[in-house]
């Protein structure tokens, strides 16, 4: 059976405070089917976060529903796993302890915690730091660490909030591929935030764009490369440019009102 | 403030020695101008009379199992009250972090109730519940209450909602969150409430002890002024001062070891 079929409709979310209503997401509806890589793009403050955390769970919609392989959800579920910009690691825990985590949740034997983790921790070449604490790394590590964390315990789903965006350029380039490598070897579906048009494009099968305040989808661009030749081909081909261009157009619109106030 | 650092390296022994200087330098006045007279035995006895050279000295105190044993009396109701307050003051400040009915419950009485005197409620006590064990360690656990729940409640307000998030992705009930997570992200936290009723519980003790007898280093200082013994007074309070700077270091050191991560 494939999994990680995510189908959005009709959402609406709205914020209350202080007897003010804020509309941040306005009828969006949006289909990711199972092992879509999709980036959402918008200007600032359209609601691409709120977005996220509708989707994992951690907010309530307001109107419309939001289903996991047509079972809507729920509240947090083990199906959806975040990776937050700021890496939100438990910060009382090793690289070990955090990795592990979600595997304790779940009942998983100690032994085959441990195994399983340690595969993560290879795999995101934190192999070495298992010991040490999320104070003693870099940002780029507890990035890696914080998605070892999240595959450790195979959700279906990877919901990714500007998770690279506080790193600087090689490091995030890096980190780019290694989360390519992963989607294709782990089928995950991935919805992915970003402010960055280079990245989204580069990332994604389809870049959604999304509207200024309050945010829905504006529109979506297929973004066909093949992905098996090196980074540098990629971006320099003709038709990647077409494509990133067309994704800076349609976002460049919705950015412009802003930019003449 | 630091409150963290527990160990010693060798410049940090010289700066130590270094400041201690001016230290000495009173402690050798209050030898000579007492040995000369200058000030009425009662008021100030030689330092030297104090610490070793009398019947009632700090040294012969606690030779002789005086001071041991009060001192015992003293840190046991201290710290039973502590143990009592910090478990309450845990349990009330993280819930009404947590919960609203807990909130609503008990801010109104922590704002009322922290900024009590503690010390004045000590004839009260008396009345209610004597003048034993249980009248001064319940004084203790009240007065000990309120910095430890206003530090856990302040530690958990604050716990970072990703992290909350992160665990309740990872499958972690409502009821396990507490105890895997805003515990221990607010652990720093409540530890340093901690660190705010350890004085607090010596302090009330020590008056308690004072006023209502019953033995303890307080007991013990009040009996040397009214036998009229000021070396007896002086050895006592050498003995808290000691006391209190050993479980203020403990403390130091069991937070060292448990926030080795912060």
């Amino acid at each position: 059976m494939v999994e990680g079929h995510v189908t959005i409709s009709n959402l609406e979310k709205v914020y209350e405070s202080g007897g003010e209503r804020t509309k941040a997401i306005d009828d969006l509806s949006l289909e990711v089917p199972s092992g879509e890589f999709l980036s959402v793009v918008g200007p600032s403050g359209c609601g691409k976060s709120t977005l996220l955390y509708l989707i994992a769970g951690f907010l309530d919609e307001s109107a419309g529903t939001i289903a996991v392989d047509d079972v809507p959800i729920d509240g947090p579920g083990t199906d959806r796993g975040v990776v937050f910009q700021d890496y939100a690691l438990f910060p009382w825990r090793t690289v070990m302890g955090n990795v592990t985590y979600g595997l304790e949740q779940k009942g998983v034997d100690k032994k085959e915690r441990q195994d399983t983790a340690q595969k993560f921790i290879n795999m995101m070449d934190l192999d070495g730091f298992e010991d040490k604490y999320p104070k003693e790394l870099s940002g780029g590590m507890k990035q890696r660490v914080a998605l070892a964390r999240t595959l450790a315990y195979d959700p279906k789903i990877l919901l990714m909030d500007e998770p690279f965006g506080a790193l600087d350029q090689p490091l995030r380039e890096a980190l780019q591929d290694h989360l390519l490598d992963i989607w294709r070897d782990l089928e995950k579906t991935v919805i992915f935030i970003t402010h960055d048009v280079e990245e989204a494009v580069y990332l994604s099968e389809r870049v959604m764009i999304m509207t200024r305040h309050p945010g829905t989808k504006k529109t979506a661009v297929e973004i066909d490369v093949d992905r098996t030749q090196p980074r540098e081909d990629i971006i320099m081909s003709d038709e990647y440019t077409a494509m990133k261009n067309d994704v800076w157009q349609s976002l460049r619109e919705e950015t412009k009102p802003q930019a003449q106030l | 403030m630091d409150v963290g650092s527990a160990t010693f390296d060798r410049s940090s022994l010289v700066s130590f020695a270094k400041g201690t200087v001016s230290l000495a330098v009173v402690l050798v006045l209050w030898e000579v101008v007492t040995q000369l007279g200058m000030i009425h035995y009662y008021f100030l006895p030689p330092l030297s009379d104090i610490l070793f050279a009398t019947d009632s000295s700090f040294v012969a105190l606690t030779a002789d199992g005086t001071l041991i044993y009060h001192g015992y009396l003293t840190v046991r109701r201290a710290l039973v009250g502590l143990v009592i307050a910090t478990v309450l003051g845990i349990a009330v400040g993280v819930l009404s972090a947590r919960s609203k009915i807990m909130s609503w419950f008990w801010d109104p009485i922590i704002e009322v109730g922290y900024p009590v005197p503690v010390i004045a409620l000590v004839p009260v006590f008396i009345f209610w519940f004597g003048t034993g064990d249980v009248s001064k360690i319940a004084l203790v656990t009240l007065g000990c209450f309120w910095p430890v729940a206003i530090n856990a409640r302040n530690a958990t307000r604050e716990v970072d909602e990703n992290l909350i998030w992160s665990a309740r992705m990872m499958g972690t009930s409502d009821r396990e969150l507490l105890r895997r997570v805003v515990v221990p992200a607010a652990a720093p936290g409540i530890i340093s409430g901690l660190q705010i009723a350890l004085p607090i519980s010596l302090i009330i003790t020590f008056v308690f002890e004072m006023v209502a007898g019953g033995g303890g280093l307080g007991h013990i200082e009040i009996q040397g002024v009214r036998s009229f013994d000021s070396v007896q007074v002086y050895a006592s309070l050498i003995a808290i001062m000691i006391l209190g700077f050993a479980l203020d270091r403990a403390l130091r050191i069991l937070r060292h070891r448990l926030l080795a991560w912060t």
